[in-house]
């Protein structure tokens, strides 16, 4: 699980190293991607939507 | 080695002396509000940072081209993924682009901050001239292209402030913070001047809101910087700041006058001076299209000179010029023109370049119609 949610960061992030990238191919699930990826997604609007609103104030 | 830097530095300065050279008259303007002086600054922070990221881009590339050349037998290294470097040159751009957006969100929070304002002006658009209506002070008034037709076909000497001047400026006080109702009666228009850094579109069935607090009083100059049709390029924008004192006089003044305009209406007028009314009127804001001689501009702007509809049917041109025609370019007046001004209009247009009705439009008629 640790290992999907480093490989979703670095995908957020742009970068990723070659060797994780094909252990990510090899033996990760395609759904727990998927689901990790949209739940960080839905966060990362959040995240930005807090900054947003202590900015206004 | 040595040479090489100051080879490449010496390449670098050039550029740079005559960009900034350049700035002196093509950058834009600090402006003469807070708000203006702080996107000044934003913009030559923003400008600088790009400078360095170009200086220090293009110096390495530079370098690395000479340095390394292939006839001095480098060879170039082959390799695929570094981490690090990667991780660096994805990391500095997001650094420097959350460390521009952090005082650029400032500003704009100052920006759209309209409350609190001393006093409300809505700058309506129209094709092709501006009106300013101070609202809750009965003042309003058109502005428009102050500059002759007969200098913009080419007859005639184009002065300082050609298709920059307007017959009636946009009065405003310095030191008071004025709020801006932005909308527009036909098509999408924008008020630009630079000095004051609004840009704001004004959009019919929309209000938009801006607003300055202008620091220094003088004159300045706009345009529409909306392309909003044949005469987008003559509908300029100046605005008059001045000092409280000089402003609250000036307002009152043009109370007054509009309280004696609209007393107007309760007397009978002759034909004489509605004629010399109307054409005053009829040139400031019917020439754009139907032309000063009432010639026209067809297919879309007709004649009014020898038009043998407009001389029968003078019931059809006063609802005309009162309501304008839905689906064509002719505009409503009742709510631009005062009644004394419609009056001399029609009476104007019924009665010159030899359309001799001999018909006098009271004031008094439109006045009982508009109130209907």
């Amino acid at each position: 699980m640790w290992s999907v949610i480093k490989s979703v960061l670095a995908a957020f992030f742009g970068v990723q190293k070659d060797a994780r990238r094909r252990e990510d191919f090899e033996k990760g699930r395609p759904v727990a991607f998927v689901a990790v990826g949209i739940l960080m997604g839905l966060a990362l609007v959040g995240v930005v939507a807090l900054v947003a609103v202590a900015a206004a104030r | 080695m040595r040479t090489c830097i100051v080879w490449i530095a010496g390449c670098l300065v050039v550029p740079l002396t005559t960009t900034l050279a350049m700035a002196n008259g093509w950058n834009m303007p600090v402006g003469v509000t807070d708000v203006s002086r702080e996107i000044h600054s934003l913009h030559m922070t923003i400008f600088w940072i790009c400078v360095v990221i170009g200086v220090l881009v293009f110096g390495v590339m530079f370098y690395s081209l000479f340095r390394f050349r292939h006839s001095k037998g480098v060879k170039a290294s082959h390799f695929h993924e570094h981490t690090l470097v990667e991780v660096i040159w994805t990391a500095i751009p997001l650094l420097i682009l959350v460390g521009m957006a952090v005082p650029a969100t400032a500003t704009l929070k100052k920006m759209y901050d309209p409350a609190d304002a001393d006093l409300d002006v809505m700058i309506i658009g129209q094709q092709w001239r501006w009106r300013y209506e101070y609202l809750g002070e009965d003042v309003a008034f058109t502005s428009n292209l102050g500059t002759p037709r007969e200098t913009v076909r080419g007859e005639g000497e184009r002065g300082e402030h050609y298709l920059r001047e307007v017959d009636e400026p946009l009065v405003l006080p310095v030191d008071r913070k004025v709020r801006f109702l932005m909308t527009s009666d036909d098509v999408i228009h924008s008020w630009w001047v630079p000095d004051l850094a609004v840009k704001q579109d004004t959009i019919p069935g929309f209000v938009n809101e801006n607003w300055v607090r202008i620091n220094e009083p003088g004159v300045y100059r706009g345009q529409c910087a909306e392309l909003c049709g044949i005469d987008h390029g003559f509908m300029p924008i100046v605005v008059h700041a001045m000092e409280e004192e000089a402003f609250d006089e000036w307002l009152a003044e043009r109370k007054e006058a509009a309280a004696q305009e609209a007393s107007g209406v309760d007397r009978e007028w002759g034909l004489e001076e509605l004629m010399a009314r109307g054409e005053e009127s009829y040139n400031a804001v019917c020439a754009s299209c139907h032309q000063p001689d009432g010639g026209g501009n067809a297919p879309a702007f007709p004649a009014l000179a020898g038009n043998q509809a407009l001389m029968e049917e003078r019931e059809r041109h006063v609802e005309t010029v009162i309501n304008g025609v839905s689906g064509a370019a002719m505009p409503a007046f009742r709510n631009t023109l005062s009644p004394v001004e419609i009056a001399a209009v029609i009476t104007y247009e019924r009665n010159a370049w030899g359309n001799e009705t001999g018909d006098v439009i009271q004031p008094s008629d439109i006045a009982e119609r508009l109130a209907d």
